[in-house]
């Protein structure tokens, strides 16, 4: 059974998360703490700025089983937030088991939970820790298969449904409507009215996108050293006009109390430009540049607000989108339930063609060592293969019955049943147990013998950039281009997170 | 009969694929499936129709470029075949939500044109049908790339945000895309203009009609020229050279239109009267 213990943003506060982060190798010594824990059997431990989570299973699939596995959890969680100096981590502990547990990864793995809904990095993260998890030796086949099914819901999740989509941060947004505006930005010129925080970071954005740098501001020092910083070229205010003509993207943020960049002014810039696009991104507060300039033809100009609203407008587009990816981790963790079912239902089966074989083949032996001693090693074949296909006939009915009720909610009394007619507790148990992950010493030893380790039938492409390529630290929560603090008025900041 | 099947099966595909281009673009984050399998689609209906309009032709024994019939299916035919062509290389790919309908419109239309064995002879007149065709085949895809700046354009304006027409591609390079098409299409007009103006002098017939269609002609000449000139000299991009570009096409059209209709009221058994000779002749844009 498997089940998930931890903590998230969601009930959290970000004191208490700071301090049950685990990274590197204090992962792996978490996992081995856990799979020390009699009751549990895999584990995979997801840790990120917003979330510590334990997705466990446990050694059988009664509630005994997943009660225990639980409680094992909860108290390596203890230790690691003594271990950190937290207290008083209990009460924000909150447990899945069984569906519910499978429909937790999967919401998580799909964003679902996530600070910013639909922001890709999660997964990346979720993949990182399945890696961890794996050299680890800590991943069977019950979580290989689920975390392999969580990356495949995402991946649907964010293809059929727009939770990804627009943008949620208003770097980022200025950044793709100069894209929509005009494609590729590399080689694009790229003017800083202002030489001030809010420039240099949005400057770091731009250069990273390709575009030449050039910079406008009234200290010709601070111009200089913002244009050598990211390799570009500072020209003194008075050439502002001229600036406007080469420039494709400008980015005002001086602190000036009225308009600097007029409507004549572009009017004759544009005239010069032969009406090629010039898009103005006006992060002043108050405003660098007219409003009315936005009327010229081929003219962008977007001010704070109307940066804001185009985040605001997307927030609430991947809002109304939860709902049908909602729809479909909820199938999907049906799916799974119908897996794990089935698994359960192959052990029972197994184990009873075992039983039946193992005690007809005993009182054959008795026989054969007895009244029947004087049969040749033909018929005493031939004695085999009658038994083989008497176990066959007998249990074809209540296997073939067994296997369609897979699916049934009725199927794990039926189960249970089985194991108590033909006592098969113990067995279907040692069955199980043979899915346990090998442990790191056995894998790694010297003399051990190679670890076989089922490939997951669907695990995602590997070229999935948007996972694959978060920054370090904190990006749970943070989409492309908010971490690097571009736009540091941005009204979003607070639902970005740090 | 089997030439009937291809062509249902050519109207299917361009249904097919015009709904799926639309439903590409109908929401931002939409069907990522749709929008790659909306190209194959329409390059399945572009070969059965290349395949339609050969089995067609040479079943009646009618070069297709020669037939009132095939012209306006042919121009569509080379429509989606330039677009499948540069799509790709010009960041165009949601043209194809307006390429697709229009095919599917004049292949639908052409049946109620004409009918196949009727053919109109001489190499000149053949060429100038040609040129012409293959022009307006340009010139609609410069439309469609104008009709999305125009789009695209107002919508970045407004400042709304990308939900309903999410996936269009980049303002500049719809612009580029025009241009680009409206050049290479203005130049085919003009090959039209002369070898229709040699092929009317030649028949020296006319009517009040017939030079009203050929001032259309040559006003879309004209149109086109200044949007091209003015592009050059005064910067006239975006949204003003939209304009310009949409102004000709629909002269075009109008030509190709009054053709289209007028072209079978006036064929004889087997080819095409004099008058109408010299309304192709004179209707550059055709």
């Amino acid at each position: 059974m498997i089940v998930v213990v931890g903590l998230s943003h969601r009930e959290t506060p970000l004191e208490v998360r700071e301090r049950l982060t685990v990274e590197g190798e204090a992962v792996v010594a978490l996992l081995q703490a856990l799979l020390e824990r009699p009751s549990v059997r895999e584990a995979v431990c997801v840790s990120t700025c917003n979330r510590t989570e334990i997705y466990a299973v446990a050694q059988g699939d009664s509630e005994t089983d997943g009660a225990a596995a639980a409680r094992d959890v909860e108290r390596v969680i203890a230790e690691l937030a003594e271990k950190n100096g937290a207290s008083g981590v209990a009460p924000y502990l909150r447990t899945h088991t069984r569906k519910e547990a499978v429909r937790h990864l999967f919401r998580v793995a799909a964003s679902l939970d996530s600070l910013v809904i639909g922001e890709p990095q999660i997964l990346g993260q979720m993949k990182d820790a399945f890696e961890t998890a794996k050299s680890s030796g800590s991943v069977g086949k019950y979580l290989e298969r689920a975390m392999s099914r969580a990356f495949h819901v995402a991946k649907r999740v964010r293809t059929e449904t727009a939770i990804g989509a627009g943008q949620v941060s208003i770097s980022s947004v200025a950044i793709d409507l100069a894209r929509q505006i005009f494609g590729d930005l590399s080689g694009r010129a790229l003017l800083l009215l202002g030489a001030g925080e809010m420039a240099e970071a949005a400057a770091k954005l731009l250069v990273k996108e390709g575009g030449k740098l050039q910079v406008v501001n009234r200290s010709p020092d601070r111009a200089e050293e913002l244009a050598r910083e990211f390799g570009g070229s500072a020209r003194p205010w008075e050439e502002l006009e001229q600036a406007l003509v080469s420039a494709d993207v400008v980015v005002a943020s001086t602190s000036a109390k009225r308009f600097i960049v007029t409507r004549a002014m572009v009017a004759k810039a544009m005239r010069a430009r032969r009406g090629r696009s010039l898009f103005f991104i006006d992060i002043a507060v108050p405003r660098d540049v007219d409003p009315t300039v936005n009327k010229l033809d081929n003219v962008y100009v977007y001010d704070i607000d109307n940066l804001s609203n185009v985040v605001a407008d997307s927030m609430r587009g991947r809002q109304a989108e939860t709902e049908r990816a909602e729809a479909l981790v909820n199938h999907e963790a049906d799916a799974f339930e119908t897996w794990t079912e089935g698994l359960n239902v192959t052990h029972t089966i197994v184990a009873l063609r075992t039983k039946v074989r193992s005690s007809l083949a005993a009182e054959l032996e008795k026989s054969l060592a007895g009244r029947l001693k004087h049969l040749s090693d033909a018929d005493r074949k031939a004695l085999d293969t009658m038994l083989d296909a008497a176990v066959n006939k007998v249990l074809h009915t209540p296997t073939t019955r067994i296997k369609a009720m897979a699916g049934d909610p009725s199927v794990k009394e039926l189960v249970t049943a089985v194991h108590h007619l033909f006592d098969l507790a113990d067995l279907a148990r040692e069955l199980e147990a043979k899915d346990r992950p090998a442990s790191p010493d056995a894998q790694q030893g010297p003399n051990s013998a190679p670890r076989e380790r089922p490939r997951p039938a669907d695990t995602p492409n590997s070229d999935d950039d948007a996972a694959k390529s978060h920054p370090a630290g904190c990006s749970e929560a943070a989409p492309a281009g908010e971490g690097d603090g571009a736009l540091a008025s941005s009204p979003n900041r607070e639902t970005a997170g740090r | 009969m089997l030439a009937e099947s291809i062509f249902y099966v050519t109207v299917t595909a361009y249904a097919v694929a015009s709904a799926l281009f639309f439903s590409h673009l109908a929401r931002s984050g939409g069907s990522v499936r749709a929008g790659k399998a909306a190209p194959q689609v329409l390059g399945v209906a572009a070969s059965f129709h290349a395949g339609y309009v050969c089995l067609a032709s040479i079943m009646t024994n009618v070069c297709p470029v020669k037939s009132i019939h095939y012209v306006a299916s042919v121009a569509a035919l080379m429509a989606a075949g330039l677009y499948l062509l540069l799509r790709r290389r010009w960041r165009i790919d949601a043209l194809g939500a307006f390429v697709a309908p229009v095919c599917l419109t004049f292949v639908l239309g052409s049946r109620f044109v004409g009918v196949p064995d009727q053919g109109v002879g001489g190499w000149l007149l053949a060429f100038h049908v040609t040129v012409n065709v293959l022009g307006d085949a340009f010139f609609l895809l410069a439309c469609g790339a104008a009709v999305l700046y125009l789009v695209e354009e107002r919508r970045l304006k407004q400042k709304r945000a990308a939900s309903l027409f999410g996936r269009l591609p980049p303002l500049d390079a719809l612009d580029r895309a025009e241009h680009l098409l409206l050049w290479t299409g203005f130049a085919l007009l003009t090959l039209g203009i002369v070898s229709g103006t040699v092929w009317a002098r030649r028949i020296e017939t006319g009517s009040p009609a017939e030079a009203a269609r050929a001032l259309l002609a040559y006003g879309s000449w004209v149109l086109f020229a200044s949007v091209l000139v003015l592009r050059a000299s005064l910067g006239w991009r975006g949204r003003r050279a939209a304009y310009g570009t949409i102004a000709g096409f629909l002269l075009a059209v109008a030509v190709l239109v009054v053709y289209l209709v007028r072209g079978p009221a006036g064929v004889g058994s087997s080819h095409l009267a004099a008058a109408d000779i010299h309304d192709v002749a004179n209707g550059g844009a055709l």
